[in-house]
Parts: C-alpha cells; structure tokens; sequence
C-alpha cells in the first residue's frame, strides 16, 4: 500500500498546493475550520488533522457562506447582467471526517439532482477532490455509524488517509482520486501496512425507523418541551456538515452591483417570513420543529438518507444544550396515539 | 456525483433573461399587470403552462416568484404583481420600457388534461384570481374539452377585484359559463352580492357531480372554501388548490418553501386536496 | 449548592402549593454534569427538577421573553446578573412586575459548560481551564438586585483590579490600530446571532437586522456587513447592556464582544453618571439613553 510519511506531509500539502487550493482542518486563534493552506503561518495556525474534529466543516468549500453569482448593471430602464461568478478553479479538501464527507454527498443530492442543476454548486463541486481522513477513533457525540456513514471508509472520499501513527496510509478511490495522488509521486512510498483497529461508539443512538414514526409526530407534545430552551440562534445550522439553506440578496453600489447567495438558518424568524408578513414557521417552536424533522424525516423522504450525519457539532455548541441524538432517542421512545 | 442523477437543461437556472415590460395596466389600487417579453421583440424567454410561476426580478432591487396570468402565444407573458412588500413596490413604480429578468418556468401547473370533460368550478379571492385566470382562460381556449364552468369570486371592495372587464363582460359571454362575484362589504354603488366567498359558494352550490374545483385566494378564504367544499359532498380528488409559501430559489435547493418533504416551488404550487392531506399542516 | 438546590424545590413547590404561580423558570441538570439548562416547572411534580449547580450559568431572565406576551404567574430563580435582565425587563416594560415571583441566589461564580463541552466533546487540542467562567471573573454584582425571596448568604464581588483595564488599553491604540483589531476579529464572524438571541437586554419584537423593508444591514458575511452588525447592536446596547457576559460566552468564533460592551459601559458611565444598567429598579426610570428630551444637546447634528 502507498503512505505518506507524516515528515513528509507538509511538503505534500505544499505540493498539492501548487496543483489546486488545498483546504484542511486547522486552528487559527480563536477559530478552528477549513482554511486554505496558501495562508497557512505556523506561528499562527496548528494543523488539525490529528484532532477529533474542527468546529466549523469544510461545507463552505463547495457552499461558501457568501457566493456571488452575477454582476448588474442598472442604469435606468436599461439593465443588463454583465457577468457571471461561476468558480470553477479546484480545490482539494484534505483530512475531511467522514460526517464531513457524507454533508457534502447530501448537498450533492440537493444541488445536483430532482429537476434542476444549480450551476454555480456545480462548478464548485465537479472540480472538488475529497481526500478523507478515516475515523478510528470516534468521540464521545459522534453517532455516524447510526446516520449511514462508514467512518473507516467514507463513501464520497476520492483518497483515504488512514493515521497509522509515524505514517498516513494512502488509498486512491476514484479517478480524481487517482490523479491527485499522481501529483504526490515520489513523496509517497510502497509499505506494508497494519490500519489501526476501530474503537467502539461511546454514544449509541438508533435511528432504526424514526423518519417513519415522525410521520405521525408532527403535533406530538414532545416538540413544546424539547424546544423550550432553544433560543433560535442559528449556530447549530451554521456549523452543520450538511445544512445547506441559502437566501438571495442584492448589494448594488450606484449602478453596479451583484446578486449573491448566503448561507440562512431555519431557525430565523426571517427565513420564511413572506412580503405580506405573514409566517408559516413564525413560532420559535416551529422553527425547532423544522430543523429537526427536516434533518431525521424530509430528507429522508425525499432523498433517502437522513440530513444528519452524527459528527456532533450542533451537540457541542448548542448554547442550551439542545441534542439531536436526545432527540433521535426521545422520538423512539415516545407514545404516539 | 453523479451523472446519471443530473437534472434538465437550463444551463444556469439562478441567472434571469432580461426581458423588456412592454405594457404596464393598473388591475386595481395595488395590483398591477406586466407584460414582457424578449428584449428584441423575439417572442419569449420561455413557455408556461397555466398554474406555472416566474422568478420576476427587478435586478437592483430583488426578485419575486409571481404565478403567471397569462401566456400570449409567443407576444407576451403576463404577470399580475400585488404591491406586498420591498420588491412588489419597486416593481409598481417602473415604466412601460423598462428592462427586467425573469427566470422560469418554475412549478407542475394545473392538471389540464386530468379535468377534461369535467365541469369547471373556479373559485378564487383577492389577486387569488390571477393564477386561476391561467386555467380559465386555457378553458375558453379550449371550450369543447370542459363542461360546464362556474367562476366564483370575491374580493374586499369592488375596487378590489380583479380583472373586471372579463368578470364582468368577457367571461359571462362564454358559452354556459356563470359568473358570480362579491364584494366583503356592502357599498353605495354595488348591486351585486356582498359576503365572504364561502357563504357564497354555499348558497350558490354547484353540483359536485361530475366537477372540479379550483381554489386560489388568501390561506384564511382557503381555509373556509375547502370546509365548504367538503360540505358540499366534493370528494378531496375533486378539489384543487394552489399554495404559496416564502421562495428565493425557485428550484427546489434554497430550503424555506416546503411543507413536509415537499418544495412548494418545484413540486407544487398546485396540489389536489387528497395529496394536501397527507402534508403536515403547515399549510 | 445543593442546599440551594433544595430550597428552590422547596420554595417552587410551595408557590405551586399556594397557587401564586403558574409556572417556575430554573434550570434543570442534563445527563452530564455540566449539561445544565433553562427550564420551565409546569407543576409542583415538575418542581423536583429543579436545580443549582455550578454550571447554572444561563441567564434565566432571557427565558422570560418566550412568556412576555402571556398572562402566567411565573416564579424565576435569578443570580445577581439574571436579576439585573429582569430590572431591564421591567424597564423596558416587557414584563409586568406582578407577575414575577423571584426568587434570588446570591452567586458563588460558575462554570462555563459551553467549555466543559467543547473539552468533552474531542474537537479541542487543549483543554480549557476548569476554573470559573471568564464573565464570572469580572462580576462586580453577584448578589440580586431585585427579588422577593433569597436564597443563602450574600456573596462578595469577584472582579480584581483596574475594571476597564482592557477598554483602557484598547483606547491608548491608535485609531488605524484599533480598526485594524476590529476589522480582524470581527471578520470571523459567522452572523449566527446567537449574541443577540442569549442577550436579555435584546428584546426588541423585531430586530433591525430582520428588518428586510428596508433592509439596514447586508446578509453577506463581509467584514463590512459583519462591522456594521456588531457595532449597530452593541450601540443599541449603550446604557442597557447588564454586563451579564452572555454574548460573548456562546460566541462560537470568540469574539471579546464585552469589550465593545465595557467601552460603552465605561462612557455612558462618564457622560451620564448614574447607577449602571439594571443595578437597581426604580419603576417608571429610564436608563440614559431611553429617554429623550426637548434640551438633549444635539450639536452634532
């Protein structure tokens, strides 16, 4: 099998630069996301491909929280869309979960699929590459294996790392995958290697027929007091691997100007507010109400896999300690008439 | 991604035409109806089947998903706009001539083919009338392919009701077509009826039997006219509504538009009753 | 605190009892230690799950805007800052003082379990320290300032030395600098709101930034929009701010948001003197600049 020395691994990640815009997990001050590796200072940032997980995923790789999408120009009766922001440069995001992987597979459905193709996720994604960063050792509010992610081997990953303690073991899986370990050629080697052994889940969650029971839960009691104290910020939608809610907007400065897209929070009174004032979704419990039944029942309805992909991060920000695996299990066991 | 998975052909389903307003009428105080098409005369930026929206932009300014009233062949899309908020109220103060993006088209329209042979039972409230005007219109054009048609319609003030000339003179000249409109509250000059829809439906009480009705108006109106339809002895396979929720992409990605694991945008607005039910009541 | 804990069990299920409320806002303890949260007693049953501990940092008074629009008798448990967002509660008349029964706890300084989970939780390199939460540090008010019943022995405040030692030190920058500081920290901003939505003294019906006709303040996450969205909400909270630290406890990205606070506090103190934000409840008095008058000078207009 191919490894990657880890003596080696930031020459590898400078080579990967050189080829495309790498993306991988770090720590820079107060923040821990994504970063590009281009703007990586040692004396600044840690490298976090060590690290459990980093608290912001790399969904705004594919889905940036702010994307234009055309210029305008509007000069009177006269407008004209003068161009188009489609950004098709490529990009790799490097040690991603598996959770993280299976996020953007779940966009992929989304953005990809039922009717229409959204062209700037598109370009974005059609020159993304995913090296993954296998999960051995999942922590304490990770439940994947229960929302249909393979931690050791996520589908979705172009390569596999697997951390193998002085080594990353080093596995292509598709074509794109192929051609980036092409660009590592003489920095990887030709080992025998022993994968490390996966430790056991210390969160068990059952997620065994929940969408089909939540068919009938819509009015059931358990939304009023599991939304009791969620103040409706929108952390939870914003550090989620798969949340993909967006809102359109304009700025114009004189007569140019752009429309863009942004990333929006269900949990928002705004986010469905209509121009007459009224909201379908006005009460906060509501609003609660759709995010989980869209991450545990629409989705799955619609898309055949949940929305939900147990990294755990809504778990760990939660200002009020709102819990989607709480969730999962008080909906197993709750009484429906 | 997949390959096989990829959706239809609109290349960039985000980015609008640009299309010029070839003729602004003022259907009451604060409806307005827009004609556009292709800014060099060409015909239209694309083809809509009655029941079917467009993204209306007003590019500076915002866009807004609006149900199309009418498709002129290939002269002119119409769209009838509400002044409701930020956009609706740029969009009410531009003139003939100028140039806006309209991207579409967007939603499943009405079951055309599905009420042939049927009799036509219409009933709508406020600018509710304007998506309904779609299929009506499709009917007359179309007159040997449907029944009998009964329109019901009602607004708050006769000054706020819609498309009159066709209300008034055009359509009750159809053949065996009836007419009936209401105004919520009695006025000096208004000999008509005044009610709310619902009663007024009731009392008029077109026979379920053979029929299909169509409802579109403010959710409260919907609410009422879909109890009396029940009443009424209409089964939930003869009822059609359309909905109307907060959109921004219009293509089934943006999230906000659904009830359930529906998106009201892409896979609605039109529904019959019978698949309404099976939604969670957020509608 | 597990005497505090008793004794508000005791005293919600005798007001239950008593029938002098109808329900009773705490906190409860979630399976793990430092998985406290808000919660609302509905009954004298109810009342066994309330409790005190040293991570019940969450400012109970925030709870109250989900009941302000309602007509329950409501008893609340309030430390010395949750106590001072129930004085600009009463002030900004959200809430009629009739209706509460609160009962206060002097504060021995908590925990933030906003950090227990972020330790528990594996994403973090290092540990964060097991100590009491920053704001806790800087209390200068840990015993209620309004309340109708209390609970243990008053409790001294904790915060040391020089108050505005920060602010006062980010004043000695040069403007460039001090942009240059913002303008980096803020910049990380994700607009999650989650600052707005724990802070009491927010309680606006509708906020300005979901205001869309017009809209005042872009969506995008730019330095820009992002500047704009702090320095506008931070200026609203000039004369209001309870300094109960929240905001700046939930940030995800860590902004210093009770630095932009402390400035504000610190100024308003000098051009208007007066006792602080919710120190003390007068009724029918205003904070400073919730008032405005025919002579308010304006010459910078």
């Amino acid at each position: 099998m191919k490894v990657l020395n880890k003596s080696k691994l930031i020459e590898a990640l400078n080579v990967l630069s050189s080829q495309q815009e790498v993306f991988v997990p770090i720590q820079r001050e107060s923040q821990s996301g994504y970063f590009s590796w281009a703007d990586y200072q040692p004396e600044r940032d840690e490298l976090m491909l060590e690290a459990l997980n980093v608290y912001q995923s790399p969904k705004n790789v594919v889905l940036p929280q702010t994307e234009r999408m055309y210029g305008i120009i509007s000069q009177g009766m006269e407008v004209d869309i003068d161009q188009t922001f489609e950004d098709a440069h490529p990009t790799l995001i490097f040690g991603a979960r598996g959770c993280d992987v299976k996020g953007i597979l779940a966009m992929d459905e989304v953005f990809l699929t039922r009717g229409f193709v959204d062209s700037f996720y598109q370009a974005r994604r059609a020159n993304n590459t995913i090296v993954a960063n296998a999960c051995y050792a999942p922590g304490p509010n990770c439940f994947c294996t229960a929302m249909e992610v393979d931690p050791v081997e996520p589908v979705g990953a172009d390569v596999i790392i697997h951390d193998c303690g002085d080594y990353y073991a080093w596995e292509a899986r598709t074509g794109k995958g192929e051609a980036v370990t092409a660009q590592l050629d003489g920095l990887l080697e030709d080992k025998e290697v022993k994968l490390p052994s996966a430790q056991p889940f210390q969160l068990q969650v059952d997620y065994q027929g929940v969408a089909e029971k939540l068919k009938d839960m819509f009015d059931h009691s358990l939304w009023d007091q599991m939304a009791e104290p969620c103040i409706n910020c929108g952390m939870c939608t914003y550090v989620c691997p798969s949340c993909y809610c967006f809102d359109i907007q304009v700025k114009m400065f004189g007569e140019k100007g752009y429309r863009f897209r942004a990333w929006d929070s269900c949990m928002f009174e705004e986010y469905t507010r209509e121009a007459g004032g009224g909201n379908p979704r006005g009460a906060s419990k509501e609003r609660f109400r759709q995010r989980f039944l869209h991450k545990l029942e629409f989705f799955q309805e619609r898309y055949g896999t949940p929305l939900c992909t147990g990294c755990g991060r809504c778990i760990i920000v939660c200002p009020t300690d709102v819990n989607i695996a709480r969730i999962i299990k008080a909906v197993k066991e709750a009484e429906v008439e | 991604m997949n390959e096989a998975k990829k959706g239809m052909a609109i290349e960039q389903p985000l980015i609008p035409t640009v299309v010029e307003v070839i003729d602004i009428v003022d259907r009451t105080p604060d409806v307005k109806s827009f004609f556009v098409r292709n800014t060099d005369g060409s015909g239209l930026p694309f083809q809509v089947q009655p029941g079917q929206c467009g993204m209306i932009s007003h590019l500076p300014v915002g866009e807004a998903m609006i149900s199309c009233t009418w498709q002129e062949e290939q002269e002119y899309l119409e769209f009838a706009v509400k002044r409701v908020g930020l956009l609706t109220d740029e969009l009410h103060r531009i003139e003939i001539g100028q140039k806006v993006g309209v991207r579409g088209p967007y939603g499943n329209g009405f079951p055309v083919e599905a009420c042939k042979g049927k009799d036509m039972v219409f009933i709508a409230g406020g600018i509710g009338l304007a998506p309904l005007r779609s299929f009506i219109k499709h009917c007359f054009k179309h007159r040997q392919d449907y029944g009998k048609i009964t329109i019901i319609y009602g607004s708050r003030s006769s000054a706020d009701l819609c498309f009159k000339e066709e209300l008034f003179d055009l359509w009750p000249r159809e053949q065996d077509t009836q007419v009936f409109v209401t105004i919520d509250n009695p006025e000096p000059d208004w000999d008509g009826h005044v009610g709310f829809v619902p009663a007024y439906l009731e009392e008029l009480a077109p026979s379920p039997e053979g029929a299909v009705a169509v409802v579109c108006g403010p959710p409260i109106m919907i609410k009422f006219v879909l109890q009396s339809l029940e009443k009424m002895g209409y089964a939930d396979d003869q009822v059609i509504t359309t909905l109307e929720m907060r959109m921004k992409c219009g293509i089934g990605k943006c999230g906000r538009c659904n009830i359930g694991s529906e998106f009201i945008c892409l896979d609605g607005p039109v529904y019959y009753l019978e698949q309404l039910r099976q939604l969670p009541a957020e509608w | 605190m597990k005497e505090i804990t008793e004794q508000i069990q005791t005293i919600a299920a005798r007001l239950f009892e008593e029938g002098k409320i109808d329900i009773f806002i705490a906190w409860e303890q979630g399976e793990l230690d430092f998985q406290t949260k808000a919660y609302v007693a509905r009954s004298k049953e109810d009342a066994k799950n309330l409790v005190f501990n040293e991570y019940a940092i969450y400012n109970t008074a925030n709870m109250l805007l989900k009941f302000r629009d309602g007509h329950e008798r409501i008893g609340i448990a309030v430390k010395g800052c949750d106590s001072r967002g129930i004085v600009r509660l009463l002030e900004d008349l959200q809430i009629k003082r009739e209706r509460l029964y609160i009962v206060g706890i002097p504060c021995p300084g908590l925990k933030d379990p906003l950090a227990a989970a972020r330790n528990y939780g594996g994403f973090n390199r290092q540990t964060e320290p097991d100590s009491l939460a920053g704001k806790c540090l800087e209390c200068i008010q840990p015993n209620p300032v309004i309340c109708d019943e209390i609970i243990g022995p008053e409790q001294s405040p904790r915060q040391q030395g020089d108050r505005f030692a920060r602010v006062k030190e980010m004043e000695q920058m040069t403007p460039d600098e001090r942009y240059d500081f913002w303008e980096k920290t803020l910049s990380t901003c994700i607009r999650c709101y989650a600052c707005r939505q724990v802070c009491v003294a927010c309680d606006c019906r509708t906020c300005i930034f979901d205001e869309m006709k017009p809209q005042w303040v872009g969506r995008e996450s730019s330095t820009t929009d992002n500047m704009m969205y702090h320095l506008v909400k931070h200026a609203h909270m000039a004369g209001r701010c309870i300094e109960c630290g929240e905001c700046e406890r939930v940030c995800p990205v860590n902004i210093p948001l009770m630095l932009l606070n402390q400035k504000l506090i610190k100024d308003v103190g000098a051009f208007y003197g007066g006792p602080e934000a919710g120190l003390q409840y007068v009724e029918g008095a205003k904070p400073p600049l919730s008032v405005y008058r025919i002579d308010d000078p304006d010459s910078f207009l």
